[in-house]
Parts: structure tokens; C-alpha cells; sequence
């Protein structure tokens, strides 16, 4: 059994990892970096998810996890796809120059 | 009869107009002319043979048996003191007589409707509304229940509307239409507050017309102040629909519609509505003198001034419709004074020599390709023949020669009127005097139209109509000939003498109605004999005047006052009146808010909201930057600033 003293470092993990993506959300001007940063983000919120579920012996943490697992799969397939699409119209990837849609 | 018969007869009766409609509407424009032209007809032929098995069935049963009611299926039950709105139906002479007329002449005229309407571009849209009507007016006759009824009424006159302005690129036919639909609607508002009042004074469980009439029989007394609100209430229903005196100006504008519409709608079947109405409110009527009163002069003075103008107007069509006012004017006479059996036999013949004579009228128009001026017919009595001797039958049976049809059911209400009514026999000389009028202005257009010389080269190359134009109108022609006599003499081994009148009278005895007293036989010889003298003299004197070579109006018109003739050819001033108090004040003041008001007071505010909307959208917009950084900041804030608030306030 893991000794009760892991909870919180685990929280702290998490919490590291949210706002080290949240950081790359927000510097990153690549956008597959963005991406990734997302990524570490809402990895960071499974892990909480997961690390919660058994401080609470529940199961309900890891079923949330694996849902959120699948909502990340479809967003990446979404985010990779637009990534890939504005690449092949030529432009530069870059996300602040990516802004038309303020008109 | 039975209920099941009664209520399958019913159902049959609403179904094959309905299915007709909707079939031409839906299928008419993929399957084409000849489908919409099958079926048209066609729907209205299987409701005629229903209205006949009704009749046989009715003829079968016991003359205390022959009134049906039956309750197809419940349509709302509001709780209130247990009121109920059910789809009633009644099977009973008046109702079958309606039947019998509505969709036996219907079938005829729907018939020749494929001829006239042989060139029309949509015939769907034309069968469709035609049946649409067919099928509110069997819902209107039928119906046992005042809303249903109410329904009914509405719906003819939405089909009414729909067939005036059924040439809807020419804006006089718009016109009309709209005319038409808004004088229903004032009738239908009178008939609307009729009904509350109804229902608010009786507290009747259910809506059901017998329900009404045996609680208005013990609630209200005789000639009271509410039972006469109400019947002339209803009564003013009646006139709008029946084009009377005041609500009379939309009938002659509708002839913009297509012909066989005019014969239909506008002269055998929805016009006759408001007769049928105040035959049916009869227990009501019967409690409030003064109403019958109010209707008999209505219908007398609405006569005598349809028939004044008549004689005065040139379009052949609208010397027919005003012939049909006059009509119509004296069955609203009859049923007001209490003569209801023989207002809706001049109801009935009136249906068959009327569409007859507008058919006959139609031939001539597509004949001379769409002309409707009687100063420019004459001689077609040379080239169309057959339709001369049909039009010649109708307007002998409408100026009431004896042996045709209009004769006897004119000369019966007539006859009762000297002893019954307001004012009796004051109200019968009118009569006499409708009598000679119409005689004058009936052979006034039979001859203008169909004698003398030919005027234009078109009268000229005038050649008679296909037969399935003139085939409707031989057997109207021949209808109109033997109508009269078969109903009230009878035909040895087929109808018994008098067989409408016993027909139809146990419907107005059945709730302790009484009948007029008939006048002695002496009194009733003396009345026909008047009146027939002055049908006789009216159609006399057109006849003396046209081959005096004098058919010139100015000649005659010199003749009479001033006065009458500039009244007749204005048509009473009524559309100039209505102009002057109804039209042109509102226009009026709208014209001042326009000018006024709106730019001074109203568009400050309205423009004002706009404004405002617009700069506060314009603040706004300074947060869409477009760059995700942005967005993803606020909602990494947002997000932080919920934890914080969770973390401080709910513990």
C-alpha cells in the first residue's frame, strides 16, 4: 500500500504540471507547442483526478480520468488537424499571427 | 334515422370535399389538368349522392323521427360549469335541403367549371379552393353546435376570399377580395358576441344548437331586451354574409372573381347563408319580435334597393349580383317574418335559376373573350342560341312568370307577408313593387344582351360554348322550369303537393315553434294574382320599351326623377358614404402619425435602443483580440478567481 504521505506530493506534482502547461499555453508561439502544453494540462488534472479517487476510495476519479483521456484524444485529433491544415495554406505557424478571426 | 347512418353520412359529406381539396392542392400540380379536372367535379358528385341517400333515408322515416343529432367525437371540455365543445353534427330536413343544394348545384357548376376555366394556368389552385368551399359550407349546414357552426362560417368566407381574388395580379380583384373578407368579418363579430352573450346568460352545459334553443325557451322571456340583443346580433351575421342592407357594398365588387365562382359562392350557396342562419336560430327569433321585425325590413328595403340599382348597371355580371341581393332580400323578408319553409324554398329555386343565369352569363363573357359591358352585346340571340333559351328560362323564373320556378316560391312568401310582418300588408306592396322591379331590370338585360342588333365586330364572331359548358346550364334551364311546380304542386306518383313545405315545416314545430297561419284561399288567389300582375307589368313594360326602338337609357331615364336615376346608377351613394367615414378617416390620421408623430416623438426612442445597442457593441468588441493568448488568459483568470471565491466563501 502507498503510505498516506503521497497524496499531497502527488497534489503538488499535479499542481506543478498544470502550471507549467498553462505557462506554455500562454509564452509558446508554436502552436504544436500550445498543444502539447494542453496536454501537460490536462494530464496534470487526471493525475489529481486519479490521486483524489483513491484518497477518497473511489472510483470515480479514474473514470473521470479516462473520460477526460478521451476528450483529449478527440481534441488533439481537432487541434493537429488545424495545425496541419493552416501549414499546408503556406502561412507561418505561428499563433499570434493567427488572428483573423477577430474581423 | 339512424345515429351510425347519420354520422357515416356526415363523415362521408366533410370527407369528399376535404380529400378533393387536399388532393388538388398537394397532387394537382405534379399530375396535371386533367386529374384536377376529374377530381374537382368529381368529390362534389359522390357528396351529391350522399346529400340523396340522406334524403331517401330522411323520406323513410317517421316525420317526428327525421331530426338527427349525432356527437362525431369531442373537440374541447373546458371544466368551466362543465361547458363543452363538441364536432355535432344534425341531419334533418333544413340541413339536407342545404346539402341537396350545395352540393347537387355545386357539382354543375363545378362541372362547367372545366370548360370555363379550360385556359387557366393553375386549375389545382382554382378546384382546390373551390372544393375547400364546398366543404365549409357543408360544415356550416351541418353543423349541431355554435362553434362548429361559427367555423363553418368563417371558412366559407376565407374561401370566398380566396376565390374574389383568385386573379391575384389584378388589384381590382385584390381589392374586392379584401372588401369582402373585412364586411365578413364585421358579421362574424356580431355573430361572435351573439354567442357570449349566449353562453354567459344561459350557462348551457354544452354549445349543442338543441341544448341552446330549450334553455333559451325557459330562460328568456318572451320579447325580452337580451333575447332581441342577441337575434339582431345574429341577424347582423346574417346580413354581412347575405350582402344586406347596410353591409351589402362588397357582393357586387366580388364579381371580380371567375364566373362560376360568382354562381357558386355568390349567388346559389353562401349568400343564402344568412337566410339558412336565421332559419336555424328560429326558436330564438321567434322569442324576439322585435328582431323579426328588424330583419323583415332589412330584407324588404334591401330588395327594393338592389333592385333600384339594378336597373341601372352595365356590367352583366353586376345586374345579375344585384338581382341576387334583391333575392336574397326577400328570403331574409320570409324567415323574418317567421316564414322560414318559405324563404328556404325561394333559397332553393333561387339557387337553381341564379346559377343558371350567371352560367349563361359566363358563356356570353368567354364568348365575346372577357367583355362584361352590356352596351357592347346585343344580337347574340343570332349566334348563341342555346344559351339565349337557357338564359330566357332563368329570367323567367326569376321575374316570377307564372309556371316557372321563381313564381311560386316568390309569390308563397309574398303571399304570407300580407298577413304576417311588420306593418302587414304595407311590407306586401313593397313586395309587389320588388316584383315589378325585378321584371324591368331582368328583361332590360335579356334583351339588351340578347336581341336587337350585334354592336361590335366581336358580338359578330361570337360563337356558342363547348358542351361541356352548356350541358350544366340545359339542366339548370330545365330545373328552374319544373322546380317550382314538382316542390310545390308535386308530381303524381313521384313528390306529393306542398312536398317542401311538409318536408321541412316539422323542423320549425318540432320545439313548440308555431307556423303562420296560412291566408284563405280566397285572400292567397288575391295576393298571387297581384303579385304575378306585377311581375307581369315590370317584365311588360321592358318588353313595350324595347320594341318601342326606345332601349335608350336617356330616353327612359328622362321619365322618372332625377333624383332615382343619379341614386341607381351611384348605387345609393353606399361606396362614396363608406369611403367618406370609414376609409378616408383612418387613412387620414395614419398619414398625420406618419408626418407627425413618428419623426417627432416615436423614432427618437426607437432609433435611441439601436444606438445604444450599437456603441455598447462597439466597446465591446475592443476584448476580441483574436490572438488565443488573450482568451486563454481571461479564462485562465476566471478560472483562478472562481478557486479563490470557492476557497474563501464555501467552506
Amino acid at each position: 500500500m502507498i503510505d498516506i504521505q503521497v497524496f499531497p506530493l502527488l497534489l503538488g506534482l499535479s499542481a506543478a504540471m498544470f502550471t507549467i502547461g498553462s505557462v506554455g499555453v500562454l509564452v509558446r508561439r508554436n502552436p504544436l507547442v500550445v498543444l502539447m502544453s494542453i496536454e501537460l494540462m490536462l494530464n496534470a488534472v487526471n493525475l489529481a483526478f486519479v490521486d483524489y479517487g483513491r484518497f477518497l476510495n473511489s472510483e470515480d476519479g479514474q473514470v473521470f480520468a479516462l473520460v477526460v483521456i478521451v476528450v483529449a484524444a478527440a481534441e488533439a485529433v481537432v487541434g493537429l488537424a488545424l495545425v496541419s491544415q493552416v501549414y499546408r495554406a503556406g502561412r507561418e505557424l505561428d499563433i499570434d499571427d493567427l488572428s483573423e478571426m477577430r474581423e | 334515422m339512424s345515429t351510425t347512418l347519420a354520422g357515416t353520412l356526415a363523415v362521408l359529406l366533410f370527407a369528399f370535399p376535404l380529400a378533393g381539396a387536399l388532393g388538388n392542392a398537394l397532387l394537382g400540380p405534379r399530375l396535371g389538368r386533367r386529374f384536377c379536372n376529374i377530381v374537382g367535379p368529381g368529390v362534389v358528385l359522390a357528396g351529391f349522392v350522399c346529400a340523396v341517400v340522406a334524403l331517401v333515408a330522411l323520406l323513410g322515416a317517421h316525420e317526428d323521427a327525421r331530426s338527427t343529432t349525432v356527437t362525431l367525437w369531442s373537440w374541447l371540455d373546458l371544466g368551466l360549469h362543465g361547458l363543452k365543445v363538441n364536432v355535432d353534427i344534425t341531419i334533418d330536413p333544413l340541413s339536407v335541403l342545404m346539402c341537396l343544394v350545395i352540393t347537387g348545384v355545386g357539382f354543375l357548376i363545378h362541372w362547367y367549371s372545366v370548360g370555363y376555366m379550360g385556359h387557366d394556368e393553375s386549375p389545382w389552385r382554382f378546384f382546390s379552393y373551390m372544393n375547400l368551399f364546398i366543404f365549409s359550407m357543408l360544415l356550416l349546414v351541418l353543423a349541431a353546435d355554435l362553434v362548429i357552426l361559427i367555423v363553418g362560417w368563417a371558412m366559407v368566407a376565407l374561401s370566398s376570399y380566396l376565390l374574389i381574388g383568385y386573379y391575384y395580379d389584378r388589384p381590382s380583384a385584390v381589392q374586392a377580395a379584401r372588401k369582402a373578407f373585412i364586411t365578413q368579418v364585421v358579421g362574424d363579430v356580431a355573430l361572435y358576441l351573439a354567442a357570449f352573450m349566449i353562453v354567459t346568460n344561459l350557462r348551457v352545459p354544452s354549445l349543442q344548437l338543441p341544448t341552446i334553443f330549450a334553455y333559451a325557451r325557459d330562460s328568456f322571456p318572451q320579447g325580452g331586451a337580451l333575447i332581441t340583443g342577441i337575434c339582431v346580433l345574429l341577424a347582423i351575421g346574417a346580413f354581412a354574409k347575405s350582402a344586406q342592407f347596410p353591409l351589402h357594398t362588397w357582393l357586387p365588387d366580388a364579381m371580380e372573381g371567375p364566373t362560376p365562382v360568382s354562381a357558386l359562392i355568390h349567388a346559389a350557396t353562401m349568400v343564402t347563408a344568412g337566410v339558412y342562419l336565421i332559419a336555424r336560430f328560429h326558436t330564438l327569433f321567434d322569442l324576439a319580435p322585435i328582431a323579426q321585425g328588424v330583419v323583415a325590413c332589412v330584407g324588404m328595403g334591401t330588395a327594393v334597393m338592389a333592385g333600384v340599382i339594378a336597373l341601372s348597371q352595365i356590367d352583366i355580371k353586376r345586374v345579375i349580383a344585384y338581382s341576387t341581393m334583391s333575392q336574397i332580400g326577400l328570403m331574409i323578408f320570409a324567415v323574418g317574418i317567421g316564414a322560414y319553409s318559405a324563404g328556404m324554398f325561394h333559397f332553393a329555386t333561387h339557387a337553381v335559376f341564379k346559377a343558371l343565369l350567371f352560367m349563361a352569363a359566363g358563356n356570353v363573357i368567354h364568348a365575346l373573350h372577357d367583355e362584361q359591358d352590356i352596351r357592347l352585346m346585343g344580337g347574340l340571340g343570332l349566334t348563341m342560341r342555346a344559351t339565349e333559351r337557357c338564359f330566357l328560362s332563368g329570367s323567367l323564373a326569376l321575374a316570377g312568370i307564372p309556371i316557372f320556378a321563381g313564381f311560386f316560391s316568390k309569390e308563397e312568401l309574398l303571399g304570407l307577408g300580407w298577413l304576417h310582418g311588420p306593418w302587414a300588408p304595407t311590407l306586401y306592396a313593397v313586395g309587389v313593387g320588388v316584383n315589378i322591379l325585378t321584371g324591368l331590370y331582368t328583361f332590360r338585360l335579356f334583351f339588351t344582351v340578347f336581341r336587337g342588333e350585334p354592336v361590335t365586330a366581336r358580338t359578330y364572331a361570337a360563337h356558342e360554348a363547348p358542351p361541356s359548358m352548356l350541358m350544366p346550364v340545359v339542366i339548370l334551364a330545365i330545373g328552374s322550369l319544373v322546380a317550382g311546380i314538382a316542390l310545390l304542386l308535386g308530381i303524381p306518383g313521384v313528390v306529393g303537393r306542398f312536398f317542401l313545405a311538409d318536408f321541412l315545416d316539422p323542423v320549425f314545430t318540432a320545439d313548440g315553434g308555431r307556423l303562420l297561419s296560412e291566408p284563405a284561399t280566397s285572400t292567397a288567389f288575391l295576393t298571387v294574382l297581384v303579385g304575378t300582375a306585377g311581375s307581369l307589368i315590370g317584365s311588360g313594360l321592358a318588353l313595350q320599351w324595347w320594341y318601342q326602338r326606345k332601349p335608350d337609357a336617356q330616353v327612359i331615364a328622362a321619365k322618372v326623377p332625377r333624383v332615382l336615376t343619379q341614386l341607381s346608377l351611384h348605387k345609393f351613394y353606399f361606396d362614396e358614404i363608406y369611403d367618406a367615414l370609414l376609409v378616408r378617416p383612418p387613412r387620414r390620421l395614419a398619414r398625420a402619425l406618419r408626418t407627425v408623430v413618428e419623426p417627432e416623438y416615436a423614432d427618437g426612442w426607437v432609433e435611441g435602443v439601436g444606438r445604444a445597442a450599437a456603441s455598447l457593441s462597439e466597446t465591446f468588441r475592443m476584448l476580441q483580440t483574436g490572438r488565443l493568448r488573450d482568451y486563454a488568459t481571461g479564462m485562465l483568470v476566471a478560472a483562478g478567481a472562481f478557486v479563490v471565491v470557492l476557497a474563501v466563501f464555501v467552506r
